[in-house]
Formats: structure tokens, C-alpha cells, sequence
């Protein structure tokens, strides 16, 4: 699928409010950094939205939240256009940036973007308890580490229920387990809702979500049912200190023993596997990542 | 393209904006009004005849000072990527810009309060008393001053503010801008005297045009700011 385009096969059974994206440019003063996006979305999903670092992700996120004015298209949100209060108030912007007012205690904090969104504190009693943020009430934001910080930062997208969810790195600074934890809740939000999650990390892409929305250099270059890229080959090769070695499982491809994985997270376990069966690792290096293969 | 319609509009912020203000800017509350102290002790015990004149003239300085806390609010809130969220709820530029102008006369209101009672408190405590010449001084030049001064050197903040890229320390906007404040009370202060000089000696008339320039000045600043200030401005890095 080119620039343009709808959410492949989309249920008609689910369909609510949708967003869409007509012909848009948009950018920052005179520097035009999106060109002719389009596309249309009404199913609840999660739509990734992959790219390098500078393709445009940011930037499309800013535009679709109403932040940024496209200098030429519009954004709606059904057939309202972004810029009407009524959209506004079906969508929730989550930045790359934390966006947490400096000088304020974490529930300080949160009692604030609750002013914001008409929530209430009991609302922000509840999405405490949700993100387990709850002992940290008391502190200032700035004493935080950044994987705390960035659950206080997500809390706010809990605190009051929208129909569209912009989600920009979400999981950016997190450990693995609360990484996890956050894909998890995302994941329960995106059985009713479009959540639209950009990352730069196609293995986390194909964890979570169900169409990708492929942004490179400003263009959309692929909008796809996440399956379609489910065949795409990540393979690590192993060369070993001896190359009479057989390693059973691998494939051998010159000096190195190839063998593909899900994901670069599986890494980690094939070395301790390796070294468990007293394998001498010189180097392990990717063979086919299909992340490059997309954004090349 | 349209506005934002306002059937559901986002709340202002005013008075949140306010505490925040008062919570960031509390240093220079409390500098401004140690120099408070220091000059009504300092002159009541030694010179209480010069506390008339002195107190009245020096007031709106220590003013413009103690109300940078809204200034800070706005710095702070465009460098930490606040804005991108409030401008998403569907807050517009313009809100932001006449919330740090609100937000710094009331905390003008409120360190000019302050200051006036330790002042005059102190002059009093220390067995003098307030003289008509004084009460002419601070309700004449003073308070009107005050709020002009203030008020003007906010959008001077904002302006630069918005079209700088973040910085700390007294290189800042936040650290050059009480100097900025100061200035129309000291051409205010500089042109009276030359017209004194001259043989004009309505003070009243003076003083008046210039918070009325000033506050022209100010309106200006606002009017350029909602229409010139691209919404890019506020946002925080990528």
C-alpha cells in the first residue's frame, strides 16, 4: 500500500469514531517535515507508527493531536475537524516528553493535568493505584528516576476515557517488565478504542500491534496489517573461537552459525544457552534485520 | 481555519497557574521583600525624613521582582513540553500568553500588599509617622507604577521567552528580565527630573502618561504575541 490509504480490511462490526488524515503537510515554521500524509482509520486497534529517528513521527503525532497546523489537508476526527473543541475532547496526546509542570509533587502533578481534563481526584487516586505510582504521591517529579517518571508521565492518559489515543514512545526509558506492564494496559485500551503508538522498535511493533504505519523521511510509505511484515527474517550469526564446531540448531552461512529469532530480545538467552553448553563466542553480530530492510 | 469551538471549552488555569507561580517564584518574593527590610529599617532609624521619597520610588523595583514567578511558570512550562499538552486539550496560544499577564498582576497585587505592610509597619514601628507626602508618593508613582512595570516586563518575558531557545541561570530571560522591569520606572523617575529641570513640575502628568504609554506598550505587545507568535514557539525539542 502506498502514502495513502485505510486501514486494511477494516470491521465493520467495531467501527466508532475514526481519525483521518487528508493530503497533510505540516512541519515547524518555514521547514515542512510531513509531505502529503493521508490515510484513514476507524477500527479500534493499535496502529504502530514505525520510523527512524527525524522520519516524522513526532511531528505527525503533534499534527494529528492539533498541536501543529497543517499547511496544506486537514485532520479529522469523524467529520469533525481537529480543530473543533468536540474533537479535542475524544483524543488523548501522550508526548515524548514527560510534560510534568516543574515544582510539583507527583499527585500535585496529576491533580493538575486532572484540572486540565475535567477529572476528578478520585480519578487520579485511580490511575495511581493502576500505574503503582502510589508511594511516589509525596515526591517531586524531579527526584524521580526516568522509568518512574515515565509512568507518572502515563498515568495521565488514564485519567479520563477518550475514543483516539496518541501515544508517542510510550515505553521509551522503561524497563523490560514495566514496558511489558504498559503494552499490557495498552493493549486492554485498544480492544474499544484507536490507539495510534509510535516506536522506532519493530519487535515491539509486532508485539502489539495490529497495523503499522511506516514513515520515512516525512512520507508515508506503508500502512499494513502487522502480519504482512511477521515474515520478515531476524537473524543473528554466531562465530565461535573454534570453526569446527557444529552447532546444532544453526545454519552455517561462511564462518558464522546463523539462526533466526523473533526479535533481538531473544539474544540474550541464545548467548546464556550457548555458554551453557561450553560454546566459545568471538563474535555475535545481525545477519538480516527486518527493521532495516523497511526503512531502507 | 476554524477555531476551536468553544461549546467546551478547557479551564484557564488561572488560579493553578497562580500557586504554581507562587511556589516557583517564592525566592524572589523573599528577596524582594528582604530588600524591603533593609531599606525601612535602614532609613527609618537613620534618615526617616528620605523614607518618603525613598520607599515610594523604589517599591515597584522590588515589585517587578517579587512577580517573576509567573515568568518562570511560562519558561518552564514551554522547556518541560507543558504547553504541547495544554495546546492539545485544545488550550490556544493566546490563553497561555494573557494567563502569564493575569497570573503577574496578581501576584503583583499580592507582593504589593505585602510589601507596603512590612514597609509601612516597620517606619511605623520604629515611632514614625506616615505622612501625606508619602501616601501621595506610593498612590500616585507606586502602585500604579507597580502594576505597569510589572505587566510590561511579563510580555517583554514572554516574547523573548518564546523566541529564545532554552537557557539557565542569569543568562536567561527569567534572569535578565528584572533589569528590563526596572526600566520604566527609571525613565519614568529620569524624565520627570529633566522636565523639573526644564520648569515642568507636574509630576501627576507625567507620571500618568508614562503608565499610560506603558500600558499601551503592553497591549501591544499582547496583540502581537496572539497574532504573530507561531504555535512552533512553544513547543519543547524533539
Amino acid at each position: 500500500m502506498g502514502a495513502r490509504g485505510t486501514a486494511p480490511e477494516p470491521r465493520s462490526t467495531t467501527r466508532g469514531i475514526g481519525i483521518s488524515c487528508r493530503s497533510v503537510d505540516s512541519g515547524y515554521l518555514e521547514r515542512t517535515v510531513l509531505h502529503d500524509v493521508s490515510f484513514q482509520i476507524d477500527e479500534p486497534a493499535i496502529y504502530v507508527v514505525l520510523g527512524p529517528n527525524g522520519a516524522g513521527k513526532t511531528t505527525l503525532f503533534r499534527t494529528l493531536a492539533g498541536i501543529l497546523r497543517p499547511s496544506r489537508g486537514e485532520v479529522y476526527v469523524g467529520e469533525e475537524s481537529i480543530d473543533r473543541q468536540t474533537s479535542r475532547d475524544r483524543m488523548h496526546y501522550l508526548s515524548h516528553v514527560d510534560g510534568i509542570p516543574d515544582g510539583l509533587r507527583v499527585r500535585d502533578a496529576l491533580e493538575f493535568y486532572a484540572a486540565v481534563e475535567k477529572a476528578s481526584i478520585g480519578d487520579v487516586d485511580r490511575v495511581m493505584d493502576l500505574l503503582g505510582i502510589r508511594e511516589l504521591g509525596g515526591k517531586y517529579f524531579s527526584q524521580l528516576s526516568a522509568g518512574q517518571k515515565k509512568r507518572v508521565s502515563i498515568a495521565r492518559v488514564f485519567l479520563r476515557e477518550r475514543e483516539i489515543y496518541l501515544l508517542d514512545e510510550p515505553t521509551t526509558s522503561l524497563d523490560p517488565k514495566l514496558a511489558r506492564e504498559i503494552r499490557t494496559l495498552i493493549l486492554e485500551l485498544s480492544r474499544e478504542k484507536i490507539v495510534l503508538y509510535s516506536s522506532h522498535n519493530l519487535f515491539e511493533a509486532r508485539e502489539i500491534g495490529r497495523f503499522v504505519l511506516v514513515i520515512k523521511e516525512g512520507k508515508l510509505i506503508r500502512f499494513d496489517r502487522i502480519e504482512n511484515l511477521r515474515g520478515a527474517r531476524y537473524a543473528v550469526g554466531v562465530r565461535t573461537l573454534s570453526p569446527a564446531d557444529d552447532l546444532s540448531g544453526f545454519t552455517r552461512e561462511g564462518d558464522y552459525f546463523v539462526r533466526e529469532l523473533s526479535g533481538p530480545e531473544e539474544v540474550p538467552d541464545l548467548i546464556r544457552d550457548l555458554e551453557g553448553r561450553g560454546v566459545k563466542i568471538r563474535e555475535v553480530r545481525e545477519m538480516d534485520n527486518p527493521l532495516e530492510d523497511l526503512f531502507t | 481555519m476554524a477555531v476551536p469551538s468553544p461549546t467546551k471549552a478547557p479551564p484557564t488555569l488561572l488560579w493553578t497557574t497562580f500557586r504554581r507561580s507562587l511556589g516557583l517564584g517564592r525566592l524572589f518574593i523573599v528577596v524582594g521583600l528582604l530588600y524591603v527590610v533593609v531599606l525601612a529599617v535602614a532609613e527609618s532609624l537613620t534618615a526617616p525624613a528620605s523614607f518618603a521619597s525613598s520607599f515610594p520610588i523604589f517599591l515597584p523595583i522590588f515589585t517587578v521582582l517579587g512577580s517573576m514567578g509567573s515568568l518562570m511558570v511560562f519558561s518552564n512550562d514551554r522547556t518541560k513540553g507543558v504547553f504541547e499538552y495544554l495546546l492539545a486539550y485544545g488550550l490556544l496560544p493566546q490563553q497561555l500568553f494573557l494567563n502569564v499577564l493575569l497570573v503577574s498582576l496578581m501576584l503583583e497585587s499580592l507582593v504589593l500588599g505585602l510589601m507596603l505592610g512590612l514597609g509601612l509597619g516597620i517606619f511605623v514601628a520604629t515611632g514614625n509617622t506616615i505622612s501625606w507626602v508619602l501616601v501621595a508618593g506610593l498612590s500616585i508613582y507606586s502602585v500604579p507604577m507597580s502594576y505597569a512595570s510589572t505587566a510590561f516586563a511579563a510580555m517583554v518575558g514572554v516574547f523573548w521567552t518564546s523566541l529564545s531557545t532554552p537557557r539557565s541561570g542569569l543568562n536567561s530571560p527569567i534572569g535578565l528580565v528584572p533589569f528590563i522591569g526596572i526600566g520604566p520606572s527609571v525613565l519614568t523617575l529620569g524624565l520627570v527630573a529633566v522636565l523639573a529641570i526644564d520648569g515642568f513640575t507636574d509630576i501627576y502628568l507625567v507620571i500618568g502618561a508614562a503608565v499610560g504609554v506603558i500600558a499601551a506598550l503592553v497591549l501591544l505587545f499582547l496583540g502581537l504575541l496572539n497574532r504573530l507568535m507561531p504555535r512552533e514557539r512553544l513547543l519543547s525539542p524533539i
